[in-house]
């Protein structure tokens, strides 16, 4: 733990949303990112 | 007449407008939401609205002053609609933008835990060139008109073993790689210089499989139709890939590799590998449940070798990605960053991505390609759209996870997503049903969460994870 606890801790980001992998296989592109 | 509801959640309404509450206190109401969770951490538990993904850590001892003083909660109010909208887009507001492409319906190898039957991976037929070609054509021209200009669909060649049909997959490739871009999920068995020197010349994403870091182990599960293990040609065609950036490993975590997932870390960073999943084995067809671990051994070895994989990123600066992990974690700290869409409710089957099988029949994801109810239609006689609308498709893109028990009032439902829809239906009974595992995505839920309180979690993804991302709630007071 870095420095002094917290009371609370939240951290939620958004971005665009391109989620097309299955359990079988990520695509793993820098182009895709 | 009933006015609408303020906001829609998976098909419930999250304020109830004609109740006469103005939603001031939590949990009662028309007020949020925020249950209570042991994290299993000495000092936070989780606060979590289940239909928005919204969370905190608190401190043990500042959860009632924290929920009485009303500040986290005053800023949770004003952020809930956009989370809410947020979880709506990513959850019913997305178009198909991927293909798993079965190039063949043949394999040389029979692992144990294959979806596809094994008779079709033993006499089945390959796609010809010429049909393949027009496949891609086909896909090229729905995507064109469905897509923004500005994105490249993809397209997996997906097994049975791709590779056996290599010449009409690379011709696609070099046909098409400026309209798609390209992946392959290979046993590696076929991979050789030749083929690494084309495919990495072109930036196509490889995915390997290989199953623990020794021969015996390795061959447990995957080998060839005469029992024979492939340990040496796949680390061969790994070594092959040293620098290539676009490369992942997927182990199939079963009850017979279990004990080994930490010597496969160690394995596989030592090998440079990228990328690797530790994937829990999918149960839809009878064989796999034969070597089904269960849940509290599969978390405890699981999150051992998590732990391996940031002992070895602190001793040596360079990590190895546990990427079905870290798509959990993605799915807790920036939910529609998640890149693989198997644990979120409805999943991505048949609604970011369909399969394409070699016979041109389509189905909402490889996993249902032995399940012939599950079938759509074909690429080559019926419209995709109606394909996409079809009652085999509706199946899957509507199971909600709202409907499933217990997963309803789970407060971790859109961390996890009660995968997998093909496990549900094959094994348990129903749509309605859990997938094979819960205990398992629960010990790694509260594993995320406590990384998120202790500041470890960057460690376990992608360096510049969160590039191009934008904050939307920061707590740390």
């Amino acid at each position: 733990m870095k420095g002094a606890k917290k009371a609370v801790i939240a951290v939620r980001k958004s971005c665009k949303a391109r989620g097309t992998g299955l359990s079988h296989y990520i695509l793993m592109s820098k182009r895709s990112k | 007449m009933r006015r609408p509801a303020a906001r829609d959640v998976g098909g419930r309404s999250r304020k109830d407008e004609t109740a006469p509450s103005r939603g001031r206190f939590i949990n009662t109401g028309n007020g949020p939401t925020l249950q209570p969770i042991d994290i299993g951490h000495s000092d936070y538990m989780a606060l979590i609205d289940p239909d928005t993904a919204f969370w905190s850590l608190v401190r043990k001892d500042q959860v009632g002053k924290v929920l009485s003083e009303g500040k986290l909660l005053g800023d949770y109010r004003r952020k809930a609609d956009a989370f809410a909208a947020e979880m709506r887009k990513l959850r019913f507001g997305l178009k198909p933008s991927a293909v798993y492409f079965n190039p063949t319906e043949r394999c040389n190898l029979d692992c144990r835990y294959c979806y596809i039957p094994s008779e079709m991976r033993r006499h089945g037929r390959h796609m010809s060139r010429e049909r393949l070609m027009e496949a891609m054509a086909r896909l090229d021209s729905y995507f064109e008109a469905t897509l923004p200009k500005t994105m490249r669909p993809q397209i997996v060649f997906h097994g049975a073993e791709p590779l056996l049909n290599r010449e009409a997959v690379f011709a696609a490739i070099e046909a098409y790689r400026e309209r798609f871009l390209f992946g392959i999920q290979t046993n590696a068995t076929t991979l050789d210089e030749e083929a690494v020197s084309f495919l990495t010349d072109r930036g196509v994403s490889l995915g390997l499989s290989l199953d623990a870091a020794s021969p015996a182990v390795a061959q447990r599960t995957r080998r060839t139709w005469d029992g024979k293990g492939v340990f040496d040609t796949v680390v061969k065609a790994m070594r092959r890939l040293r620098g290539y950036e676009n490369w992942s490993v997927i182990c199939t975590v079963t009850k017979e590799n279990l004990r080994h997932l930490d010597s496969l870390v160690d394995f596989f960073h030592a090998e440079e590998v990228p990328t690797c999943l530790l994937n829990i084995v999918r149960c839809t067809l009878p064989p796999s449940r034969a070597i089904k671990p269960g849940d509290a051994e599969a978390a405890r070895y699981f999150l051992g070798a998590l732990e391996r994989s940031h002992e070895l990123y602190r001793k040596t600066g360079r990590k190895l990605v546990v990427a079905n992990f870290a798509n959990i974690l993605l799915a807790i700290v920036a939910p529609a960053a998640r890149r693989l869409m198997c644990d979120i409710s409805p999943c991505g089957g048949g609604r970011c991505f369909f399969a394409l099988a070699p016979n041109g029949d389509l189905f909402p994801c490889s996993e249902f390609i032995g399940i012939p109810r599950f079938k759509g239609g074909n690429l080559f006689q019926d419209d995709l759209g109606d394909v996409l609308k079809s009652e085999a498709f509706r199946q899957v893109t509507e199971r909600k996870i709202e409907a499933i028990d217990p997963c309803g009032r789970c407060a971790i439902r859109h961390f996890c997503g009660s995968p997998c829809p093909a496990e549900a239906h094959e094994m348990n009974g129903g749509m309605s049903r859990t997938g094979a595992f819960c205990e398992f995505y629960e010990e790694q839920v509260r594993y995320a969460f406590r990384l998120i309180a202790d500041d470890r979690y960057g460690d376990f993804l992608w360096d510049g994870w969160d590039k191009g991302m934008k904050d939307t709630f920061i707590a740390a007071s």
